[in-house]
């Protein structure tokens, strides 16, 4: 690859005009609605409950007690967590659960103290009890599902207009490399963009609804999920952009993305059932580790984090390859 | 003669069929140069190679000295009319092409100036704030080629350009290439051969991927230059082989549509120069026969240039009209 070729400003030209046409061709709004709806679903599900809680509080005692408040989103976002992280199996929580009273129903005595110090690993701890819980475990819910939904986004970055030629109108007037990368990169500002919005209100939703957290903490571990959820998508936008590159149709550049990202989370979780070094296929994409961008040790999240750009930049290069030499 | 464009031993495959075939010529500067070939001949292939949206299999391309394979060294000097691309139907025409003028370095008011000029040129200036999906087909052809004509671009593929125009439209945009000829250097493939004789200085003509003629358009009608001549009354045979035996004339007929006209009306008859000879000048021969039938008492009412190289083109491909 001749990066020497690669202008600059046409990057930056071709990515600002593919995220405004993101927009306007229709895709880039049907994933904004599909990332607000999921990332705003998630939120209610794990700040539901919480709500119930302070509500039926301020009803039954004109007040509210962090504590058992606090024992409560422990007790909501320990199951998630765990299981996120995979400490335990759906089967094991499940269990768990049968033999487990919700502690808001019992006395404030009773509660939490058990648990805090006791039963937790450092990395659940820090997620639960150093970290605003609520937004840890809707970051880790997230974190696993976004990979779904950015394809939506990320499926169509040169396929459609290789199906059209309408590349043709672009190939005399620049290089490949910056049509290229420069709708790979409008598509990650989008996508950033967009997760920006959804974590801003979330943060904003969390912190006005329930006030159980100082607004310093909320706001600087909210940055930390932005940038986890933000670096995470990268890898995922290549392979799109990979795919995009390959196949001449948007339809089936959509089909493939889906079945290459949900394929390899399927054939490693499930695989490992029957054959424990399958485990090993989750590692073909960021699956295997893309849980450590929310790692207490910054060591670990920041490896995370160049593994992403690393899984990115190998992505990129054979989709380059590829798009450089084939015919348009 | 420099050539701005060569052509060397090119050959494109697509699975088992061949598209091209060690295809080889140049195309010399400042001029018009018309690619000609039946449906499936290979011509949309090969302006596809010399803009590099396709890879040829073997051989090489050249424009004014770059290797197409190369092809972003030539941004801004090279630009093209390509048949099958499609605008983004959701963005507006002036942002679209403000957009592909901003990448040849211009600045915003430069490439909005530029834009509106070049869709004055095709008659769309007052659509330019319209997206492209509101557009007819014909005012779409027309937005096509106003892109291909912006800038100061040397040379310029036009493939099919007036395909799916009205006539007047058709006829602005051939006035255009014909302007354009002075600083420019042209290639256009059509069907229309009458088109492409009206603009073109050279011509080469391929058939099921092979190239099977070359040259300037003088030299390749040379031994079979058409005219139409049209006479107060028909000739009688002894008028005609007098007129046919002059130095220079192959012969001398009606056209299938005048047989039978025997009668006192206005005739027209088909005359076939060969001008290969090198004594033989084709204002001499056509001067020649006017005087002849001058002395006969007849009456020339019109001259017009017959279709030369459609009588070549048939020729040389057989009358193939698409590809086995």
């Amino acid at each position: 690859m001749k990066l020497k070729t690669l202008t600059i400003s046409h990057v930056r030209l071709i990515s600002l005009y593919w995220s405004r046409y993101a927009v306007r061709s229709g895709s880039g709004l049907v994933y904004l609605m599909i990332a607000l709806i999921f990332g705003l679903s998630v939120a209610h599900i794990i700040i539901m409950p919480v709500e119930q809680v302070i509500t039926q509080q301020k009803r039954d005692m004109g007040k509210t007690d962090p504590q058992v408040i606090s024992n409560t989103i422990i007790d909501l976002g320990q199951p998630i967590i765990q299981f996120v992280l995979g400490i335990k199996s759906l089967r094991q929580i499940a269990e768990e659960s049968a033999a487990f009273q919700p502690r808001y129903l019992d006395t404030p005595k009773s509660a939490g103290a058990g648990k805090n110090g006791s039963g937790f690993d450092p990395w659940t701890s820090f997620l639960l009890e150093k970290r605003p819980a609520l937004l840890s475990a809707i970051f880790l819910v997230l974190l696993f599902g976004m990979p779904f939904v950015i394809s939506f986004l990320a499926y169509n970055q040169v396929s459609g207009d290789m199906q059209n030629h309408g590349l043709r109108y672009l190939l005399l007037r620049t290089e490949r490399s910056s049509i290229y990368f420069g709708r790979f990169l409008g598509t990650v500002i989008f996508s950033t963009a967009v997760m920006a919005i959804i974590v801003i209100t979330i943060t904003f939703y969390l912190g006005m609804k329930t006030r159980l957290y100082p607004a310093l903490d909320l706001a600087g571990w909210a940055a930390h999920g932005f940038l986890a959820l933000s670096i995470l998508m990268v890898p995922y936008i290549a392979v799109c952009s990979l795919i995009s590159a390959s196949v001449d149709s948007p339809f089936l550049s959509l089909v493939l993305a889906k079945v290459v990202i949900v394929g390899v989370l399927l054939l490693g979780g499930l695989g490992k059932l029957a054959w424990k070094p399958a485990k090993y296929l989750m590692y073909a994409l960021p699956w295997g580790w893309q849980n450590n961008l929310l790692h207490p040790a910054t060591i670990h999240w920041l490896g995370a984090a160049l593994a992403c750009l690393v899984y990115a930049g190998f992505f990129l290069f054979l989709g380059y390859y590829h798009f450089k030499r084939r015919d348009l | 003669m420099t050539h701005v464009v060569s052509i060397r031993g090119l050959s494109k495959s697509f699975g088992r069929i061949q598209a091209l075939t060690k295809v080889s010529f140049d195309v010399p500067s400042n001029s018009i140069f018309g690619l000609l070939g039946p449906n499936g001949a290979g011509k949309t292939t090969l302006f596809s190679i010399i803009a590099d949206f396709l890879k040829a299999d073997a051989g090489r391309v050249e424009v004014l000295g770059f290797d197409t394979r190369n092809i972003w060294k030539l941004c801004g000097r090279l630009s093209i009319l390509p048949q099958d691309a499609r605008f983004q139907r959701n963005v507006p025409i002036l942002e679209q092409l403000v957009f592909f003028q901003l990448l040849a370095g211009r600045t915003k008011q430069q490439a909005q100036e530029e834009v509106l000029k070049s869709l004055e040129l095709v008659g769309l200036q007052s659509f330019a704030k319209r997206r492209v999906g509101s557009l007819s087909h014909g005012m779409v052809k027309r937005l096509e080629i106003a892109q291909a004509f912006l800038g100061t671009p040397e040379v310029i593929l036009l493939d099919e350009p007036t395909a799916g125009l009205d006539p007047a439209s058709a006829r602005q945009i051939r006035d255009l290439v014909k302007q354009l000829q002075k600083s420019t250097t042209i290639i256009v493939s059509s069907h229309n051969l009458d088109e492409i004789q009206e603009l073109c200085d050279h011509v080469a003509i391929l058939n099921l991927g092979n190239l099977v003629l070359s040259g300037s358009v003088d030299e390749i009608t040379l031994a079979d230059r058409e005219y139409n001549l049209f006479l107060s009354r028909p000739l009688q045979n002894s008028e005609l082989q007098q007129l046919s035996s002059i130095d220079g004339v192959r012969s001398m007929k009606m056209p299938s549509h005048e047989e039978g006209n025997h009668g006192k009306g206005s005739a027209e008859y088909l005359v076939t120069l060969n001008l290969s000879a090198e004594h033989v000048n084709q204002d001499d021969v056509l001067a020649a026969i006017l005087r002849g039938v001058l002395d006969m008492g007849v009456t020339p009412r019109k001259i017009t240039e017959g279709r030369s190289l459609e009588s070549q083109f048939l020729q040389v491909t057989g009358g193939q009209s698409s590809h086995p």
